[in-house]
């Protein structure tokens, strides 16, 4: 597989601060790669470094297997955290200088504006834009001179659920497309629906990372419901069926083992003698084993 | 080269300061020589007329529009301070710029900025002295003509000295008042902790002297006024107002080293600092 990025022991420090420590990833061509991780994990800083806006304290990275010089730049399109662009500027003057840095002709910038929604809105100051129509102008200046890559901190800050849509359906659009995608968020919903790939940073820590399927464990929870609980969790902590099973509130939350199914559970539950007023059944989410993770 | 001038024309002729300041600017310094032009007194041996005749007026304009190059550093304080202030630096490399290529745009800003003031000097000086000058010749005309590009290289040491207090304090109001408070109170005062062989090489003063008030305004005062007690003297080339004892050459070169240093410094700092 041919490495779009290879990210080796980064670490960087905000004096003693330990923002990014010793984290190491590939991306390869064509994935989309999730950024997870809570405020203040690491996130935007390792997207800062690796595009290099942050001088890295330890650790090296490469993109497209070289030295990252300012044309390897130009191959990457970026949105990191807010949407810097010239307030006093029109939306066309400012991509216009987007065009002219990375070479692209000014034809992009109509299909960009057009692309974010954004085309009668050209010739507005940026500075007059509300909060959800700057960061899909951010979106915009990402598509100028067609980047192999995009790289995207949260790029649905501050949109309403419409221009959420809008936002991830360009994402996804560019992703069959087959551009790879190197996208940060703490909205664990949209990086489950988009990306292939998942990476878990907890206080500048990389705690887990992998392909989203293999990360979300196959494991079911069950919620059930007896009229003796006590009795239930112990018979359930004795069976090989069950990997945990807990009393939280009123019901009794149980993670059944590898290829158990909870057609099983109910049959080994009535052979024990309990009688289930309630079975629901739940496949492990991303926030599930996120929330697992960082916790 | 071609890509960053590109990239500043954009970024400049639509900021709405920069237009204020730089008609402020063209204006002022009309305004200064048109008035001037209307004042009559005499002095023995001097008379204003001779101002605004060749080649006295090679030495006068740019000693008039060597006073407003604040005007022109504080523009590129804000032009730089606004980068950082937007962030748009950060996102500039982001996009495919290298940090030298930051301030390179900035500097043939200054540039181009130095150009059109020396454009505006020297267009005043052959219309007010072509107006003024009764005998007109080649040598007459063009003689002492290399002081406009002496204020050419004044004018950049201001702007560049700009770009470094910009860069080193990254917020236009802070580095506004810096700048002048340095140029206006915090050099002249260490400057008198040190013995006068010294104190005349300090930056500002250095850059300062590069237009001295002209000899032939010198000649009209005295060089020191004794106060009313009598018991001591007001220095006016201590007070920065008549050219210090160093060569033009001297200053010039000087001058050249400290643009050097500033652009050097600030090279620095864009290749050093996070964005």
């Amino acid at each position: 597989m041919e490495k779009v990025l290879q990210i080796n022991n980064l670490s960087k420090n905000y004096g003693n601060l330990q923002a990014v420590k010793d984290i190491s990833f590939t991306v390869n061509k064509g994935e989309v790669y999730g950024i997870l991780g809570p405020n203040g994990s690491g996130k935007t800083t390792t997207l800062a470094v690796i595009l290099g806006v942050l001088e890295a304290n330890g650790g090296s990275y490469q993109w497209f297997n070289e030295p990252f010089t300012k044309l390897a730049r130009r191959r990457i399109g970026s949105l990191v955290e807010t949407p810097n662009f010239y307030p006093y500027l029109s939306l066309w003057e400012n991509l216009k200088i987007v065009a002219k840095i990375k070479d692209a002709p000014e034809s992009d910038i109509n299909y960009a504006l057009g692309v974010a929604n954004l085309l009668k809105r050209k010739h507005t100051k940026f500075g007059h834009l509300s909060l959800g129509m700057k960061q899909r102008m951010s979106m915009a200046s990402v598509l100028i001179g067609n980047p192999e890559v995009l790289v995207l901190d949260e790029p649905t800050n501050g949109l309403d659920p419409e221009g959420f849509a809008e936002v991830r359906n360009i994402i996804q659009s560019q992703a069959k497309e087959g551009k790879t995608i190197i996208l940060a968020s703490h909205i664990l919903d949209e990086v489950e629906k988009v990306c292939s790939h998942v990476a878990i940073l907890k206080s500048g820590e990389l705690i887990a990372n992998g392909k989203v399927g293999e990360l979300l464990s196959s494991d079911e929870t069950v919620y059930i419901q007896a009229e003796n609980m006590d009795g239930l969790v112990a018979a359930l902590n004795e069976s090989t069926l069950v990997k945990d099973a807990k009393i939280i509130d009123d019901e009794v939350v149980v993670v059944l083992g590898g290829d158990v199914k909870s057609t099983d559970l109910s049959k080994y539950c009535f052979e024990k003698g309990f009688a289930l007023s309630k079975i629901v059944v739940k496949k492990q989410s991303l926030e599930d084993q996120f929330l697992k993770l960082v916790k | 080269m071609k890509k960053l001038f590109e990239l500043e024309k954009i970024k400049t002729l639509s900021y709405p300061a920069f237009k204020t300041l730089m008609i402020i600017h063209f204006l002022l310094f009309f305004l200064v020589i048109l008035v001037v032009s209307r004042v009559h007194f005499t002095i023995p041996g001097f008379s204003v007329k001779g101002l605004y005749q060749f080649p006295n007026i090679w030495a006068f304009f740019p000693w008039v529009a060597s006073w407003f190059n604040l005007f022109l550093a504080i523009v590129v304080i804000l032009l730089v301070g606004n980068e950082f202030s937007f962030r748009t630096f950060r996102q500039n490399v982001i996009d495919g710029l290298s940090r030298n290529d930051l301030i390179g745009g900035k500097l043939i800003l200054v540039l181009v900025i130095a150009i059109y003031t020396f454009i505006m000097v020297l267009l005043a000086v052959l219309i007010f002295g072509l107006i003024y000058t009764k005998d007109l010749s080649f040598e007459i005309i063009f003689k002492n003509s290399y002081l406009i590009l002496i204020y050419f290289i004044q004018a950049i040491g201001y702007m560049t000295m700009g770009v470094l207090v910009a860069m080193i304090f990254r917020n236009n109001a802070l580095s506004i008042i810096i700048f002048i408070l340095y140029f206006a109170i915090i050099e002249p005062i260490i400057r008198l902790f040190f013995k006068a062989e010294v104190r005349r090489f300090f930056p500002m003063k250095i850059i300062s002297n590069l237009t001295p008030m002209p000899e032939f305004l010198t000649l009209a005062s005295e060089k020191k006024y004794t106060s009313a007690s009598g018991g001591s003297y007001l220095d006016l080339t201590e007070m920065g107002l008549l050219p210090e004892n160093l060569s033009l050459a001297t200053t010039l070169l000087l001058a050249v080293g400290y643009i050097g240093f500033f652009i050097a410094l600030s090279t620095v700092l864009i290749n050093r600092r996070n964005l």
